[in-house]
């Protein structure tokens, strides 16, 4: 049944963690009790009522809401009635196309099987398991609050009562190629279709930024970076595995539809701490700490945060950054004039089809260099 | 008016760039009460921003002032602020032309400089009664003493007659105006003959037309009446006219003697032009005054547009200043490698540099220039003759009989201890060394004549780096000169960006072609891919260098993170790069056009 109505994102963020992992920047805390969890459902619902008034365009019927998305933080903390209580106070109230995408994000200790049955009750049909490394040595320096067993465990389970499962793995300190490619064949073998890459960024005032400045640990050097991240990428090839952006990776069919969303410049709604949004004019970013974005919203209005208005120029350029990001790659035309799109000029960092300009893996890795020479 | 002539001074201040004619001018203005309150500010007749920031001064600005002299008598004193830099040398004259005598204002710490004397020689060319004025007293480093006897030197003045005095702190000021009416002679001339005015400057104003500044030497002119000038022949209605404050004073008459304004209703000022002479249409006076000249430009750039959008902004913005800068000229330029743009005279490198900011702050354009070049006559071995403004219509060698370059008479004033260094750097600038003179036991006075390409290029910056400051230079052009010039051509990835061409002496070619390459090397900042540069002679390379390509830095931030941050983030590094200029597929930043300017000889 095809319906001509555009489509929309939900992402909700869910900010409680039981540990604080060394590297994170995001909006988190550990310290979080049964009733703030619960304030925070309320806060969460209002404020999808809210932002649904304010944006018209995505709350009364124009668009159907195609995905949905709740990250962290750790979801996997929300207890049962929480999590029903949002989904139903938000997905639960949205028109959406037939087969929405459901996607938590859950972290391996934290999911169990009874987890996953109330998950599955409540909508959820895809989960996103932060793995992070399956090597026991790697999961310290990263200042995981979980063992190699553990996170295998957890990812068996997923794997068992999901049929779509995500896994996150990050490259960093103390990442070998020839583990890591035995891990992502675990992965594999137990039915893993997503996996997403990612290179470790250092962020200020991260535990991570502190250790690496006590020499407690050493960033890998760019050509270390080069080694893992080309060597995973081939590996992954060879298992079916293809890459679709710069760091995420699946089996053809199985790319995540709402973060391919994100790239296509398709509107969403962000809910909760830090969360930003997309209205397809512009965009907005809510406050990251909890407590200042939880008071306006029991006062029963938005919190401020930044808003981004995009004119034309603007959207242009967005267009091109996220565009770059994907296999799919931009057409010519959006490039700036003069640019010589000739690929053996520029190092095999890009390849010219069919009239777009898509970058390698060589390129991907460089995307922020490429990105000022072509924006 | 009832001021008769026997109470008028007409009189003006000159000086070195910096020796504080401006900040004399405002004390002046304070202690005749001509300026007060609300209208103090810093250098009051410096209306530009940019004369306020450079602390110099572009137009003129002439202003009447009412004084009381302690001994009784109530005078007129017309202050002309000229422009203080050897590029207006041409205004300054007429300015000087306009009055009886000169306040020859001196730094107390830096002493005697090039225009100093320059300026000095020009009054007396104009008879003018000197008033030697020792200025900045206050500071601690002030050595009037010394100064004094470089004044006694330089003019021949009894040590009492000179004046010290502080414009920032006011002490000697009001002796000065006493001196300025004992010693500066009256104007004379009679009110009742045809008029005869010269006009010493000129402003466009939107709204009444083009505005000459005169100095009436005889007879009356009144509002209404329909003037003749000398130059271009032409005839206006006097649509206003009056005498100035720190605004324009409208009134009924100008007479013999004084300094005021004709609006002539005139669009453009190039048709009241500075140093011609104004009378009546119906009764004339019997000739010119003299020393009317068309002042031409000497230095020449190409200005584009870095965004081709901009164009038509920047023709329109020319057309505006010219309505007020007759010096200025531009014609239409396409260059292959800048695309559209102007090709502008300028009567110097400041005015140059005066005209690009001002295009760049008032009209707020992003430009390109080009190296600042001279105009070559050229004589092609079919025996014409013609000028080539621009280095890259140069045409092939094999065509070309001989080029004529202009030289300059340039005069530099140092310290003794400089005088190697500057000897040096100008004999490496095909400077030929005509005079040494020792102003006094510190100072020498070194005559050259020196390739005006040379000097636009950064003889100036050289001097005083090897001078630590010390040197003053002024020059004025001699003569069209041969030597054996060829044109240097510098290639990007093949081929050649004309905005780059340049021509040069024939034993420098290959030194200056190599040290060229590097210098760009230097300047062009890495791109996707590789760049090579090379400079050449016709079809002969000289030199060649390569700019590697970016190093590929594993940065790929891999999550999306925040897309407003990073959009914000290219959109600011895409702001820094906006000096940059497209040239085929390779970026090339403004200075890099400039390049020659930075290369070591």
């Amino acid at each position: 049944m095809s319906d001509a109505r555009g489509r929309y994102g939900l992402y909700i963020h869910v900010p409680f963690c039981s540990s604080i992992c060394s590297y994170c920047h995001f909006a988190r805390t550990d310290r979080h009790d049964s009733g703030l969890r619960r304030r925070y459902a309320e806060a969460l619902v209002r404020e999808y009522e809210l932002r649904s008034e304010a944006c018209p365009a995505l709350g009364s019927g124009h668009r159907r809401l195609a995905t949905c998305y709740l990250g962290g933080g750790t979801p996997s903390l929300l207890e049962p009635e929480n999590l029903r209580r949002v989904l139903a106070g938000t997905l639960g109230r949205s028109e959406t196309v037939d087969d929405p995408e459901v996607t938590a994000e859950a972290n391996p200790e934290s999911l169990t099987a009874e987890l996953a049955t109330v998950w599955r009750e409540a909508g959820i049909n895809r989960v996103s398991l932060g793995v992070q490394s399956l090597d026991d040595h790697v999961l310290r320096l990263l200042g995981r609050d979980c063992d190699a067993a553990t996170t295998a465990r957890g990812l068996e389970l997923a794997c068992a009562r999901f049929d779509r499962v995500a896994a996150d793995w990050i490259l960093g300190p103390g990442v070998e190629l020839a583990s890591l490619c035995d891990q992502l064949d675990r992965a594999v073998d137990l039915g893993v279709e997503h996996f997403s890459l990612y290179l470790l960024e250092v962020h200020r005032g991260t535990a991570l930024q502190q250790d690496l400045a006590a020499g407690k640990l050493a960033m890998p050097r760019d050509a270390k970076f080069e080694h893992l991240y080309l060597g995973a990428v081939r590996h992954l090839a060879k298992r079916g595995v293809r890459q679709y952006e710069v760091a995420n990776f699946a089996r053809p069919g199985a790319e995540s539809r709402h973060n391919s969303a994100y790239w296509r410049g398709v509107p969403y709604l962000g809910l909760g701490p830090g969360a930003h949004g997309f209205s397809g004019r512009g965009r907005y970013a809510n406050p990251g700490a909890v407590e200042a974005w939880l008071a306006p919203l029991e006062g029963g209005r938005l919190p401020d945060g930044p808003v981004d208005p995009l004119d034309l120029q603007a959207r242009r350029l967005e267009r091109v950054i996220l565009g770059l990001r994907t296999t799919q790659g931009v057409p010519l035309a959006w490039l700036p004039a003069g640019f010589d799109p000739e690929p053996e000029r520029a190092d095999r960092l890009w390849d010219v089809r069919e009239g777009r300009l898509v970058l390698t893996s060589r390129g991907f890795l460089r995307i922020d260099t490429i990105e000022e020479f072509l924006a | 008016m009832t001021t008769n002539l026997l109470q008028m001074r007409n009189f003006c201040i000159i000086a070195h760039i910096d020796h504080g004619k401006s900040t004399l001018a405002d004390r002046l203005l304070e202690q005749t009460g001509t300026v007060v309150g609300k209208d103090r500010q810093e250098q009051v007749l410096d209306s530009m921003d940019l004369e306020r920031e450079r602390g110099i001064t572009i137009k003129s600005h002439p202003i009447r002032m009412m004084y009381d002299a302690p001994g009784g008598g109530n005078y007129m004193l017309n202050l002309i602020d000229t422009p203080g830099h050897v590029d207006f040398h041409y205004e300054v004259s007429r300015s000087l032309a306009a009055c009886e005598g000169a306040l020859l204002v001196v730094d107390a710490v830096q002493g005697v400089q090039a225009q100093t004397i320059n300026n000095l020689y020009l009054a007396l060319e104009h008879d003018l009664t000197i008033i030697p004025v020792i200025n900045k007293i206050d500071l601690p480093a002030a050595r009037p003493d010394y100064v004094a006897e470089q004044f006694i030197d330089l003019i021949g003045c009894d040590p009492d007659d000179i004046l010290k005095v502080s414009a920032k702190t006011g002490e000697g000021v009001a002796d000065l105006l006493t001196a300025i009416v004992e010693l500066v002679p009256h104007p004379e001339g009679d009110p009742d003959l045809p008029p005869q005015g010269l006009i010493f400057d000129s402003i466009f104003d939107p709204y009444v037309g083009a505005v000459a500044y005169v100095r009436m030497f005889q007879g009356t002119i009144h509002k209404g009446e329909r003037i003749r000038l000398f130059g271009n022949d032409k005839q206006f209605e006097v649509g206003e006219i009056g005498w100035f404050r720190l605004k324009r004073m409208a009134t009924k008459s100008l007479a013999a003697g004084e300094v005021g304004y004709i609006a002539t209703g005139a669009k453009d000022v190039r048709h009241v032009r500075v140093g011609d002479t104004v009378t009546l249409a119906e009764d004339p006076c019997s000739g010119p005054l003299p020393g009317y000249t068309v002042v031409k430009p000497m230095v020449f750039s190409g200005m584009y547009p870095v965004d081709n959008d901009q164009y038509d902004d920047l023709l329109d913005a020319l057309q505006k200043l010219q309505l007020n800068d007759a010096a200025l000229t531009w014609e239409k330029e396409t260059s292959a490698a800048l695309g559209f743009g102007f090709r502008c005279g300028f009567l110097g490198l400041l005015h140059m540099e005066i005209i690009q900011e001002r295009l760049e702050r008032e009209y707020n354009l992003n430009l390109i220039a080009t190296l600042p070049n001279v105009e070559y006559e050229l004589k092609t071995k079919d025996g014409t003759v013609r000028l080539v403004e621009n280095p890259a219509l140069l045409p092939d060698d094999r065509e070309i009989q001989e080029i004529r370059e202009p030289i300059v008479h340039a005069e530099v004033i140092t310290p003794k201890e400089f005088v190697g260094p500057v000897i040096q750097i100008s004999l490496e600038r095909r400077g030929v060394q005509n005079k040494m003179e020792y102003l006094d036991t510190e100072r020498v006075a070194i005559g050259f004549d020196l390739p005006l390409s040379e000097l636009v290029v950064d003889y100036y910056d050289k001097l005083k780096s090897v001078t630590r400051g010390y040197a003053s230079l002024d020059y004025e052009y001699a003569r069209h000169q041969v030597d054996d010039l060829i044109r240097l051509d510098i290639l990007i990835n093949g081929e050649i960006v004309d905005a780059l061409t340049c021509i040069v002496h024939r034993d420098n070619a290959y030194n200056w072609g190599l040290k060229l390459c590097q210098k760009l090397k230097e300047l062009i900042p890495r791109q996707m891919y590789a760049v090579a540069i090379q400079a050449a002679v016709g079809t002969r390379v000289l030199a060649r260098t390569t700019v590697k390509p970016f190093r590929k830095n594993v940065t790929a931030k891999c999550y999306g993170g925040d897309i407003s941050r990073k959009r914000k983030l290219l959109e600011k590094q895409k702001e820094g790069k906006k000096r940059m200029k497209q040239v085929g597929s390779v970026e090339i930043p403004q200075e890099a056009f400039l390049a020659v300017l930075k290369v070591e000889r």
